[in-house]
């Protein structure tokens, strides 16, 4: 039973940092369509940026994500008005391919800055662990759950209760009804990609204390954080809280009860099944954009 | 239209980005000029194998400056290193290693790191008839394809790796002997079978088997193989570990706080300060791990390739793999003196001059079976206070006591 009930909290703790990874994934394909390949990408970035500043002045990685978050988002708001404006009326496999070159550019430029080795940092609390009984909590793990708490929370507030939470809302039920209603879809879509990729820089302090990284670590990332919003259901954000942390459990559950070499396989058959019995993932639903734009 | 123009210039990009991605050469600087003996390798200097991969290429650098410095290879000749980057990639190596042969036209060949990379390279080097030998791929299915032409310069391969240390711990007094273990390896053909020889050691010792599990390299989930390691309470855990995983174990061990009494893991302990400063000096008392190069060792030339090493790359460590590196251009330069040819058409009698000598390398001396298997046995190693220090053999010990276990806690 104890060896159940920690693989569960095990579980839960990881699912909740993957549920932070694939939050902006999910933003920015519900409201623009775009497959956003290069969000591993900007993950890794983060985390090279969060090694960087913890080697040079000792920053912990978690107040370096106040730093992270408006430097990504800043970035996001640049990179969506350089790159993905000019093709925003193009069908989503244009969205795919570039953001697949703009995330093998970013790869190529960690490289340089970094070099192609492994990092990882080790905060001073990244060996210890809260402790109930039995149980044993990784730190590290328990403060990357809360922050994906913290930004999941702050995302769902602005989406539901701001006035931009609301035209993003619009814009990804209906694009032209948000146009006709006074909704400048363009900026609403530069302000989400920028959002997403914001949650990207938090995600990245945090993976980069569980994971160590490489600029080529991307590829495992974006793999994972689409099953995972494929299994929720692409473009909704509790979707996305619900397939992470399913995910997660399933991942700790295979390592406990089937063996770790399966780890990566078997959640994905458990993606798989559930796609079989519900194509449009936990809670996904039909949009209406979809008929819209058909 | 427009759209087109967007689908051309992404992908143009990435195929841009691609090709300039692909391996830089670095001639490592040699002689120039037409007389020097061009030996090729690639090595893994960037991606998952980067570090033991740059400590390698630092060992065939010192011995290309030492044997220039003595004259030369053959006839004079001075050697001029030509090294490739394969990424840590198994299809850059095998591009790698043709081009060398075929494009840079190298007269030698030396292998690469790790048993993953060198099984296909080996089989460049076998198919165009062209000796290889090499640093650091112990596994044994390297061994099992009746190869003429590959060699591994380093004491005994995976599947014996631990033997000496198995030993020691079936030979403990009874009170002292283990009971149980638990063997998490990763799937990787140089770990997998490390940990595989020492259980069936264990195993004949009556020592029980309480986990056996493997994981992979990009999914390793160390958090709930420490718990699964927690709730069966092995009193030794063999972890067959690269760097990475190595060290995140021992972090998963210490979240999980779950102490074995004896901890062994393989590569990451022997890889000095890096492993050091990853886990914390004081975790680091009393892990064993097996080694092939001290650098206090008392064997021929030690003492001048760690000199030779510090004056080129500063520093008091002197990685293993650039150890090993140098003694697998050792055992090249045995072979190239005592047949006394270079000839693409004559390596098999440098093979069989191998399989038929003795070399003395920094490793102590290495022989070789018909197939290329070595046939030495390991140093054991354990960090005591902080430092990495050989405690098995006896004549080769660097400290006079063996500590009994894992004491994450620090020494005293």
């Amino acid at each position: 039973m104890t060896e159940f009930l920690q693989a569960l909290i095990l579980g839960l703790l990881i699912g909740g940092v993957y549920a932070l990874l694939a939050s902006g994934l999910t933003l920015i394909f519900g409201v623009m369509n775009v497959i956003n390949i290069a969000h591993g990408a900007f993950l890794i970035l983060a985390a090279f940026v969060t090694w960087s500043l913890w080697r040079a002045i000792g920053l912990d990685p978690l107040l370096a994500i106040l730093l992270l978050t408006p430097a990504m988002f800043a970035f996001g708001w640049l990179l969506y008005n350089a790159t993905i404006r000019p093709i925003r009326k193009a069908p989503p496999a244009a969205s795919v391919l570039l953001t697949f070159g703009v995330a093998l550019f970013l790869e190529g430029i960690m490289g340089v800055i970094w070099g192609n080795t492994s990092h990882s940092v080790r905060p001073s609390y990244a060996n210890d662990s809260f402790n109930i009984g039995e149980l044993f909590l990784p730190k590290a793990q328990v403060y990357g759950g809360l922050v994906a708490i913290v930004v999941l929370a702050s995302l769902y507030l602005v989406l539901t209760r701001s006035w931009l939470g609301r035209a993003i809302r619009a814009s990804a039920v209906n694009p032209q009804g948000a146009e006709l209603v006074g909704v400048n879809v363009a900026s609403v879509a530069a302000l989400t990609f920028a959002i997403g990729v914001a949650s990207a820089g938090a995600g990245g302090a945090i993976a980069s204390v569980l994971y160590p990284f490489l600029p080529g670590s991307h590829y495992q990332w974006i793999a994972r954080l689409l099953g995972i919003i494929v299994l929720g259901g692409m473009g909704s954000l509790p979707g996305a809280v619900i397939g992470a942390l399913c995910l997660g459990v399933a991942e700790l559950m295979t390592v406990t009860y089937i063996g770790p070499e399966w780890a990566t396989g078997v959640p994905y058959a458990f993606v798989f099944i559930v796609l079989l019995l519900r194509p449009q993932g936990i809670l996904g639903t039909r949009l209406r954009q979809d008929v819209a734009t058909a | 239209m427009h759209k087109l123009r967007w689908l051309v210039l992404a992908l143009l990009t990435m195929a841009a980005l691609v090709a300039g991605a692909c391996g830089d050469d670095d001639d490592g600087g040699g002689e120039a000029g037409g007389e020097a003996v061009k030996i090729g390798a690639s090595l893994p200097l960037t991606g998952e194998f980067s570090e033991p991969g740059k400590a390698a290429k630092q060992g065939y650098e010192v011995w290309e400056a030492m044997v220039n410095e003595k004259g030369g290879l053959i006839d004079g000749r001075k050697v001029q290193m030509v090294i490739k980057d394969d990424q840590s990639n198994q299809n850059t190596i095998v591009a790698d290693y043709n081009a060398l042969i075929s494009r840079d036209k190298v007269d030698l060949l030396l292998g690469t790191f790790s048993s993953l990379l060198n099984l296909p390279a080996s089989a460049v080097a076998e198919r165009n008839r062209m000796l290889y030998v090499e640093p650091a791929g112990g596994a044994p299915e390297l061994f099992e394809r009746d190869f003429k032409f590959l060699f591994f310069a380093q004491q005994a391969t995976a599947d014996k790796q631990g033997e000496v240390w198995a030993n020691y711990i079936t030979e403990l007094p009874e009170a002292e002997r283990p009971k149980t273990a638990a063997y998490p390896t990763l799937d990787d053909p140089f770990a997998q079978p490390t940990s595989e020889g020492i259980e069936e050691i264990f195993s004949k010792a009556g020592i029980k088997t309480v986990y056996r599990e493997t994981y992979t390299i990009d999914n390793p989930n160390l958090d709930g193989i420490a718990s699964a390691l927690k709730a069966r309470n092995p009193d030794v855990v063999v972890h067959g570990a690269t760097f990475e995983d190595g060290v995140g174990m021992v972090r998963a061990l210490r979240k999980a706080n779950f102490t074995p009494k004896i901890l062994y893991q393989t590569t990451a302990p022997s890889l000095g300060d890096q492993y050091s400063k990853a886990i914390g000096k004081d975790t680091t008392e009393g892990i064993f791990y097996a080694v092939s190069h001290s650098k206090e060792a008392s064997t021929p030339g030690n003492e001048d390739f760690v000199a030779k090493y510090q004056e080129m790359f500063g520093g008091e460590e002197v990685p293993e793999d650039a150890a090993d590196a140098y003694a697998t251009a050792q055992v090249l330069e045995a072979a190239v003196k005592a047949v006394g040819t270079i000839d693409r058409e004559r390596q098999l009698e440098l093979a069989d001059w191998l399989r038929e000598n003795e070399v003395d390398t920094i490793l102590g001396p290495l022989s070789w079976d018909d197939l290329g298997r070595p046939e030495g046995e390991f140093l054991v190693g354990q960090w005591q206070s902080g430092v990495p220090e050989i405690v098995l053999p006896e004549e080769a010990a660097t400290s006079d006591e063996i500590l009994p276990g894992w004491r994450p806690e620090g020494p005293g």
